[in-house]
């Protein structure tokens, strides 16, 4: 675990992911990171829900799951006034403009395309958390 | 119209050849024979008695003379320079009747003179009728000039003045109803001359209006058959308001109703997708109904485009048409053709492919992510370091990870180039930047492969304006496959430089006030080379040289085809220039 944060408050995210094991490749790649707590669920519905109720720091969510699409999640928790402030992270395998651009548009702030960098998705997710460091011993990789 | 003018020097020639019309060779013996035979019957009468002879000796020597006028006559016919001898006949002829009056002492001899007198009238010329009249009254005076009795029954004195008068009057008669006749038959020559001209146009207008007529039907007929030969492609003639005229069986069965249905009876509007032809004048900023249908083919004088028909079932078709106008024969606007054929296969299996290659990239990157992620934490761990061969196998499976990574990427690329979802959002670039990185990215394979890479580039950098990403990819294609098709030993070049493109399309390396400033990257090796049947097809989506093929050169055949689209993407061109064994260049020009 990461012990050189710029400040010690405990970090929530909640990560939303259908496919199992990019799921548990995000979690790890959170908790490298620095979070306190980690949240996960495989579907739109559920990270709603689960959002709604732990108001997460951050929410790392897939664009493409069932019950919901992390566009929909994006837009429903913008739309709430208890969850508008929880910032947004879109991982998806659309990598074209239009792509990042209709996630950006939905209230992302930012946007990862797969296949990703896990090194890339530690910076993002430290950056949204407001938890870089100069020297956070990730070794920088250049985007696949 | 052909107007037949008949000259009078040719009028007077015809008149003269229609004289001696019996004999047109002999002209002077032709007019000397009436005297001839006359001759004949004055020596019967004498032989028989019927003619009394007061001097039998001058009676012969006429007839002498007359028949050598005759002889003369053959020789006047004879000569080429016939002249005067023409009256030297008559003239003898005179002479002739002259010693035969004088030795019969008979006034019956003088209708002896009715010969050289006709033959005089009918030569023209003035002489003839003074040899006429001299000759007429030399005979009257013969018997007194030659002494012959002179105390003769008769008088000749009033014959003296009516002979020549006579003579003279008559060959002005002769010669006036010869000249009358001979102007009414020079009219009648031209009037049938022209007669016969106007019968040989007539007849040839004829033939070619009947030509033209067997032309025109054949063609029609051509066009006809030709047009009902055509069943896969609707063709529909239209007027100017879209009534139909022309329906082919194409239509028919495209449409499903017979043409008696159609022509003239129905719009080809009503063929089409009400919603389309709306959308379509709102784009065009046009009337509805026909005037949208036509609307860009009026504006750039033909349109090809894909249109929803709607067939006599309610089917929907997608039928790509091609629109151009139609003139008649005076050159005036007179319809539409609508040149149809159905691409609703066609387009389904398009986006069918664009779906497939989209939803096959999109599910090869999530498992992607899994396995690069991972080899990732596995790699990066600093907690539990790998063996070397471990770490040489994981380096395998990384490699090989990336390498279907990018085939993903650039399969997605091409479908979106394919669907013209590509563009550019340009800043700019510095080109010399971007071939350094491509030499870099490139440097470990090519000297795994034992090839040299030499870069020349300004030192100063290169700017154009472009996509830093898709110029480097483009750039990183170029130099991959070059390193790639050349052998061990060999060398590939990468030159950067500024230039200037010229009015017509060529490039000059000096600049020049008017052209457009531009720069081009050449990638040249010395490797295998592309053979000129392929280098046409080398930018075709999925092509593989047969010399990649020979030597098992790696790739799927879609680097080049992404390069051309980025290029052309950034209003660029990219040409190739190669020899089969001695290498290749691609020059790629960007606008700056």
């Amino acid at each position: 675990m990461d012990t050189s944060l710029s400040h010690a408050a405990p970090v929530r995210v909640l990560v939303a992911d259908d496919e199992d094991d990019i799921r548990d490749l995000v979690c790890l790649a959170v908790r490298k990171a620095g979070a306190a707590e980690v949240t996960a669920v495989a579907d739109g519905t559920a990270a709603l829900a689960a959002a709604r109720t732990t108001v997460p720091d951050l929410a790392v969510l897939d664009v493409s799951m069932p019950g919901a699409t992390g566009l929909e999640v994006c837009s429903a928790l913008r739309a709430d006034p208890a969850t508008a402030g929880i910032r947004i992270l879109l991982l998806s395998a659309g990598a074209s403009l239009d792509d990042v651009a209709r996630g950006l548009s939905a209230g992302a702030d930012a946007y990862l395309a797969k296949p990703f960098a896990v090194a890339d998705l530690v910076h993002q997710i430290r950056a949204l958390t407001g938890r870089r460091t100069e020297t956070d011993g990730l070794p920088e990789r250049q985007p696949a | 119209m052909t107007t037949v003018v008949l000259g009078g020097s040719a009028s007077r020639t015809r008149s003269r050849r229609r004289l001696s019309g019996l004999f047109p060779a002999s002209p002077a013996l032709a007019r000397a024979l009436p005297t001839t035979a006359l001759l004949l019957v004055a020596a019967g009468s004498v032989a028989v008695g019927v003619l009394p002879v007061v001097d039998g000796e001058l009676v012969v020597a006429g007839l002498i003379a007359g028949f050598l006028a005759t002889g003369l006559a053959r020789l006047v016919d004879r000569s080429t320079a016939a002249g005067d001898g023409t009256l030297l006949v008559p003239a003898t002829q005179f002479a002739a009747i002259a010693l035969i009056s004088t030795g019969t002492a008979s006034l019956a001899v003088l209708f002896l003179l009715l010969g050289p007198v006709l033959s005089l009238a009918l030569t023209p010329g003035r002489r003839s009728l003074v040899v006429a009249v001299a000759g007429t009254t030399a005979v009257l005076l013969a018997p007194r000039l030659l002494g012959v009795d002179s105390s003769a029954p008769v008088d000749l004195s009033p014959a003296l003045v009516l002979g020549p008068l006579s003579a003279g009057l008559g060959s002005l008669a002769v010669r006036d109803t010869a000249r009358r006749s001979g102007r009414q038959a020079d009219e009648l020559d031209r009037l049938r001359t022209e007669r016969t001209a106007l019968e040989a146009q007539v007849r040839t207008r004829a033939d070619d209006l009947d030509v033209a007529t067997r032309m025109l039907a054949a063609r029609a007929q051509t066009m006809t058959s030709v047009i009902d030969a055509v069943t896969e492609q609707s063709i529909i003639g239209t007027d100017t308001d879209g009534i139909i005229r022309v329906w082919n069986p194409g239509a028919e069965r495209m449409l499903g109703l017979p043409r008696a249905d159609v022509v003239r009876a129905r719009s080809i509007v009503e063929f089409h997708l009400p919603a389309e032809l709306e959308a379509a004048a709102e784009g065009a900023g046009s009337g509805t109904g026909m005037a949208a249908l036509v609307a860009a083919a009026q504006e750039n004088g033909s349109d090809v485009r894909d249109w929803t028909y709607v067939d006599a079932d309610g089917r929907q078709r997608t039928v790509s048409v091609a629109i151009t106008p139609r003139s008649d024969d005076q050159g005036v606007h007179a319809g539409w053709n609508f040149v149809g054929t159905d691409m609703t296969e066609v387009r389904a299996t398009e986006r069918m492919k664009d779906q497939f290659v989209s939803l096959i990239s999109h599910e090869l990157r999530t498992p992607l992510s899994s396995i690069l992620g991972y080899l990732e934490l596995v790699l990066d761990d600093e907690e539990q370091t790998l063996t070397d061969e471990q770490r040489r196998y994981l380096g395998t499976v990384e490699r090989n990870a990336h390498r279907l990574q990018r085939l993903v990427g650039d399969l997605l690329f091409t479908a979106q180039v394919e669907a013209g979802r590509f563009t550019v959002q340009p800043e700019d670039v510095d080109l010399a930047g971007v071939v350094r990185a491509a030499e870099e990215t490139a440097r470990v394979a090519a000297a795994t492969a034992g090839v040299e890479i030499h870069v020349d580039v300004p030192e100063n950098g290169l700017v154009v304006a472009g996509d830093a990403v898709r110029l480097g990819q483009a750039c990183d294609n170029l130099v991959s496959n070059a390193v790639k098709f050349t052998p061990s030993g060999g060398r590939v070049t990468l030159s950067l430089r500024a230039a200037w493109r010229l009015s017509d399309g060529a490039i000059s390396h000096t600049e020049q006030s008017a052209a457009e400033p531009v720069a081009q990257l050449a990638v040249s090796d010395t490797g295998m080379g592309i053979s000129t049947e392929e280098q046409g097809q080398l930018f075709t989506r999925f092509f593989r040289a047969s010399t990649a093929q020979r030597n098992a050169v790696p790739g799927v055949g879609l680097g080049l085809t992404i390069t051309k689209a980025i290029t052309t993407a950034h209003g660029g061109t990219l040409d190739v220039v190669s020899a089969e064994g001695e290498g290749t260049t691609f020059t790629l020009t960007l606008p700056m």
